[in-house]
């Protein structure tokens, strides 16, 4: 087998450039490594016929930019036009969608070539992916372990190199988290950075797409293509074209850096906190100033997303109704014995589960109890954060408080999924942008992930520090023979 | 002793969100529901915060386009996702009754 995709993004693209390789070696071997991995579960739909085509279309056309004939994998929440689309839930098993993602329009504008759809927790409902119907994806340093979730399928991809990039989505820590405990660049930008037009909607004030990949440089690279206002997504933003690399040979010495003493508290695990440590006594030592700070409300931020990640959901999935797309049972005896029993089984128990408590957050007077609060609230933590970066440039922490632990360790217990992300949900609230880096291992050779918080926008200052960080470091991070 | 919602209150969240529960599923509700409202009434404890309310974490302005008919996804293309046709039309099940 081939050994390309091993190659760097700029590697691959002088081979293909100067015609040494062509888009369907790259898309064959791919498929061979997938294939070799397939325990791993990473994946739901291959999108191989297609994938080989469009290869072989672009066989003769000028490799016009760096993701030309790159493959991509993509989550299962992002429609694809002709391609299935399940959402990983039994809901959507059979849905085709009929039109593109504003996304996957983008990866096609660039000629990247989609390889499939990777797995996840239902409905992006789960921290674990282990609530996905078509069962859950694996860890690549560990089998036996969780890949996290809910973009587990997508880390679990690029993790084990099977393909360079993928596309996550992030409504409480879903990019950051299992790329943390995969050890890859996650990367969930400003809210509104990137449409969300095509992304099957969980929580619409919290959702964003964003890129998933081995390295920091990769990772700003794709995020160049995937941003822009789009007039199909009203809470998307104009910014000016702008270039995600621009600082990443920039010199840290003299960036302001806080630390939440929350994120650090006693709720991170002992050897996380050690490598957390490390990195900033590293930092300080290369002229970084590094400061701990309290910002309030961090420690409800898990109660508010509760509440308004159930609240919204309950009021999005509303739409499977067995009527216009989704599962239906036959023969229902009235309307109402059609919406209720699809629901019942279209739906597994976490989305139902959280449905239902949504559902009961915003009926009647519970809104202004539960949901109007949430939102005063988040106000506040939104307040906390804008004054937090009249000081500092970046805000960092742990991404998650353990490495990723044993599959079903967590299944049963309705609050697991929510405390795993306990240190990635606030910047969900905020509509900050976040990111993972992978800064080492513990000692079951797990990776172990730093979490860098920017202010609004600043993503390209948040892989300034990144890239500092990882040049430094060198870590293999190919979990085949890498661990050290 | 587990705390747990009462069996009419599992069907009462159950009828909000038009998800139907079997007998076995509402014992499982009654406990991990009630589970879940705790965590949420954990809301309860925060006091002093600002009565500011976030709409949405975008500061920029909103963005608006004229309301005007563009082309459209035709029936023919999503036909195929829907569970069940009669011709042109969604068929549902009947909702007028007859006395």
């Amino acid at each position: 087998m081939s050994k390309y995709l091993d190659h760097s993004i700029l590697e691959i693209h002088e081979l293909l450039k100067s015609k040494q390789i062509t888009p369907l070696t790259l898309v064959k071997e791919a498929f061979e490594r997938i294939e070799e991995e397939a325990s791993l579960n990473a994946f739901i739909t291959l999108n191989k016929e297609a994938a080989i085509k469009e290869a072989k279309a672009l066989e003769n056309m000028e490799v016009d930019n760096v993701l030309f004939g790159i493959p991509i994998a993509v989550k299962d929440n992002i429609t694809t036009k002709g391609l299935r689309t399940t959402c990983a839930s039994k809901m959507l098993e059979q849905f085709v969608p009929v039109y593109d993602a504003t996304v996957v329009e983008k990866l096609h504008d660039c000629h990247m070539i989609i390889i499939g759809k990777t797995n996840m927790d239902e409905f992006a409902m789960g921290s674990t992916s282990e609530t996905s119907y078509f069962k859950a994806p694996h860890n690549p340093w560990d089998t036996e372990r969780i890949a996290g979730g809910s973009s587990g399928g997508s880390a679990a991809a690029v993790a084990a190199r099977l393909v360079p990039f993928a596309l996550g989505s992030d409504t409480g820590g879903s990019i950051r988290q299992p790329s943390s405990y995969t050890g890859i660049v996650g990367m969930k930008p400003t809210y509104g950075r990137i449409s969300r037009y095509g992304l099957i909607a969980f929580a619409s004030s919290l959702d964003q797409i964003g890129p998933m990949s081995r390295n920091v440089y990769e990772n700003a690279l794709l995020l160049n293509i995937l941003v822009g206002q789009d007039r199909h997504d009203l809470t998307s933003v104009a910014k000016d074209p702008e270039d995600f690399t621009r600082l990443l040979d920039n010199d840290v010495r003299g960036m302001k850096v806080a630390i939440p003493n929350y994120f650090v508290s006693d709720i991170v695990s002992d050897e996380i906190k050690e490598k957390i440590d490390e990195v900033v006594k590293f930092l300080k030592s290369q002229g970084v100033i590094v400061d701990y700070v309290d910002l309030p409300y961090l420690d409800k931020a898990v109660t508010l997303y509760q509440i308004i990640a159930m609240g919204e959901a309950s009021s999005n999935l509303a739409r499977f109704d067995g009527i216009r797309y989704g599962y239906a049972v036959e023969d229902p005896k009235d309307l109402e014995d059609l919406y209720c029993r699809s629901r019942q089984e279209g739906f597994g128990d976490e989305v139902k589960r959280r449905i239902m408590v949504g559902s009961y957050l915003l009926s009647g007077e519970n809104a202004k109890v539960y949901y109007t609060k949430a939102q005063q609230i988040r106000d506040d933590i939104c307040k906390s954060f804008e004054q937090c970066f009249k000081d500092y440039d970046l805000v960092i922490g742990p991404t998650t408080t353990t490495v990723a632990y044993h599959l079903n360790e967590g299944m049963d217990d309705p609050l697991k999924s929510f405390l795993d992300d306990v240190l990635v949900i606030p910047v969900n609230m905020a509509g900050l942008p976040g990111m993972n880096l992978p800064v080492g291992f513990s000692k079951e050779h797990m990776p172990i992930g730093l979490h860098i918080i920017g202010n609004y926008f600043e993503e390209a200052k948040m892989y300034q520090l990144a890239r500092f960080l990882e040049k430094n470091l060198a870590l293999d991070l190919n979990p085949k023979e890498g661990g050290k | 002793m587990e705390e747990k919602l009462s069996k009419e209150e599992v069907l009462h969240v159950a009828h909000l969100a038009r998800i139907k529960v079997s007998d076995e599923e509402i014992e499982k509700y009654r406990i991990q529901l009630k589970e879940l409202l705790n965590e949420v009434d954990k809301i309860n404890e925060v006091v002093g915060y600002d009565e500011e309310m976030m709409i949405t974490p975008i500061k920029d302005e909103a963005l608006l386009h004229s309301d005007e008919v563009e082309d459209q996804i035709s029936f023919e293309e999503v036909r195929s996702n829907i569970p069940h046709t009669s011709g042109s039309f969604i068929e549902v099940p009947k909702v007028v009754q007859h006395e």
